[in-house]
């Protein structure tokens, strides 16, 4: 096997599945909608499968596996799909393939969430990669259906994490290891953004901007708005831009803030290239994050744009600012603490200049480019494993034990 | 009870008994073949990664010294062990310490070799850089391949700790299969995508 080498030169035909719905984009979404696209370049085939509803428009990779339904999992309200009619759209995709030659590899997101990935873990025969994008707290469910997909699980052949805080939750809840490979992120895209002239900041009037859901407190709006008063104080020209939907909390802020709400400016939902643009323009980019964060890649996204990033002292904001040298670092959940930190990075031009080439440097090993590399690494590891046992001597030795078609129960 | 009744009761255990002991058996075989597979897979990077030092090391991009101490090293490692064939990779009972002790020694070689993140830029900068873009390649896939391989021997450990599969042999006479332990932490600048 060692003469036909194939070093990741051959094309290889990739099926990927996501779990969460492409109707309600999300962090999971993104990662393999831009996983797709870059395998793609680097000119694999690939199919993705996701839950959608039909009038929602798809990359045209993407197959839809019927409509997401939003149920209550784990704490919170997740669009996810499942059922009968699910397993076997599912398995007709798998069966289908590519043009209808099969997958060499199947990769899935987030098996251990109910929806689609699981479906797919549980059918396919296909090498399987797997990638683990939460750090989440141990759900008593999973606890209780732990056994049932416990042998699904040994039918991963390689497990990825993309943070080293999910590797060390798949390590405390499943066990086992996982190889750390980053989320991607297009960092030109971001690098080469137009700048808007009503973001950008002058040294009067530094723009300062926050990107997140409004109501999901762990996003820690809050803890901006606590620290607004403070900062206007010394810098009263400062203008904070908020990006982001949610329901009732602009009022509400409005409220809080009184004659100070008029330096707040609330974009609502922003496009692709807004954030890019709105990342490129302002000044400092808040990320006061206080908790239920794995990754963190607005962070790398608000880098690669050229904001120098404020961010809260979570461990995984830690390590995606290179320990506080990408960017700069407050106590999470402390108003006061941000709030000097931002003032400090105002009065120091210097020191922004020195985080920005750091962190332009740094974001380099976060590029798509570097990541793919990554990942057809182990998918080449995956096939080399695959083949070196489907060839030899396992065909006559293990013929006796055909390989199963349906689940793997 | 009648005896009928026993014999009914006694012919639907043994049926679960069989039930269990073949799904146990075919779940076990599924394991070890996986652990003989990525121990291949193992052994196939560690074997090109041996001849991608002994390349570097002729290449003359490093000093006369760590070059012959690189070449030391590459030979020593792949003398230590025989390439894997499929029938000594179902004896699962990982690389032999010899071997491991030898990889573990490229590494530091190779550590020390390099030296610093900056050396190794000016490596990849300079005429020995193809190969050694082609050493980072199956270091990296040393690492990789190793973490999969360490993950599947777990997994049959596990599984082959359950009741029934001690009951009733499930395993046959395959050996529990042992992880493989050794140093191939990647210096600084050889990481991929290292910026």
């Amino acid at each position: 096997m060692r003469a036909v080498r194939r070093r990741g030169h051959r094309t290889l035909r990739v099926g990927i599945v996501c779990p969460y719905s492409f109707d309600a984009p999300g962090g999971v979404q993104f990662h393999v909608r831009d996983l797709a696209e870059a395998l793609q370049a680097a000119g694999h085939e690939v199919s993705v499968l996701a839950p959608s509803s039909d009038d929602t428009e798809l990359p045209g990779v993407v197959t839809a596996a019927g409509r997401a339904v939003p149920v209550p999992y784990n704490g919170s309200v997740a669009r996810l799909t499942f059922g009968p009619l699910t397993a076997t759209r599912v398995r007709r995709w798998l069966e289908g393939g590519i043009d209808g030659s099969p997958f060499d590899i199947v990769h899935l997101h987030e098996p251990m969430v109910p929806s689609l990935s699981m479906i797919a873990l549980w059918q396919a025969t296909e090498p399987v990669v797997a990638t683990f994008h939460t750090s989440q707290v141990r759900s008593r469910a999973l606890q209780v259906a732990y056994p049932l997909v416990r042998q699904s699980l040994e039918k991963i052949a390689a497990r990825i994490a993309v943070s080293e805080d999910a590797r060390r939750t798949l390590v405390d809840h499943l066990g086992g290891d996982a190889v750390v490979i980053p989320n991607g992120v297009y960092t030109q895209v971001f690098a080469t953004s137009p700048r808007r002239p009503e973001w950008t900041g002058t040294p009067d009037a530094p723009t300062i901007a926050f990107l997140g859901r409004l109501d999901e407190p762990r996003k820690g709006l809050g803890v901006l708005v606590q620290a607004i008063p403070t900062i206007l104080d010394r810098v009263p020209g400062a203008r904070f831009l908020v990006a982001g939907r949610g329901n009732g909390i602009v009022a509400e802020t409005r409220e809080t803030l009184g004659e100070l709400a008029s330096s707040v400016e609330f974009l609502g939902a922003v496009s692709d290239a807004d954030k890019a643009a709105l990342l490129a323009s302002a000044d400092l980019y808040v990320a006061p994050q206080t908790g239920g964060e794995s990754f963190g890649i607005v962070l790398v996204e608000a880098m690669s744009a050229g904001s120098v990033v404020v961010a809260s002292d979570l461990g995984a904001f830690q390590r995606v600012l290179d320990d506080g040298a990408a960017g700069a670092l407050f106590r999470t959940g402390d108003p006061g603490d941000l709030a000097t930190t931002v003032l400090d990075l105002l009065a120091d031009p210097a020191r922004r200049d020195a985080y920005r080439a750091h962190a332009a440097q740094w974001v380099q090993r976060f590029d798509w480019s570097g990541v793919t590399e990554q990942v057809l690494a182990v998918y080449e590891m995956t096939l080399d494993a695959d083949h070196a046992i489907a060839g030899d001597v396992m065909g006559r030795f293990m013929g006796l034990f055909p390989r199963r078609a349906g689940g793997d129960a | 009870m009648s005896w009928s009744e026993i014999a009914l009761v006694a012919l639907g255990a043994l049926v679960v008994a069989l039930l269990l002991a073949w799904r146990g058996a075919s779940r076990v075989d599924r394991l070890h073949r996986k652990v003989a597979a990525s121990r291949i897979a193992l052994d196939a990077q560690l074997v090109r990664r041996a001849s991608a030092a002994v390349e570097l090391a002729t290449s003359g991009a490093l000093d006369p010294a760590s070059a012959v101490l690189v070449a030391d090293a590459a030979y020593a490692a792949s003398d230590a062990g025989a390439v894997t064939s499929p029938a000594a990779a179902l004896k699962m009972d990982g690389l032999d310490s010899a071997r491991e002790r030898a990889e573990s020694g490229l590494t530091a070689t190779l550590r020390e070799a390099f030296g610093s993140p900056e050396a190794v830029h000016d490596l990849r900068a300079g005429p020995g850089g193809e190969v050694l873009e082609g050493l980072a390649a199956a270091w990296y896939r040393v690492t990789l391949a190793r973490r999969f391989h360490n993950e599947a021997v777990a997994q049959t450990r596990r599984v082959r700790r359950l009741w029934y599969v001690r009951l009733f042999h499930l395993a046959g006479r395959a050996p529990m299969p042992r992880t493989v332990e050794l140093d191939d932490a990647l210096p600084h600048g050889l990481e991929p995508a290292g910026g």
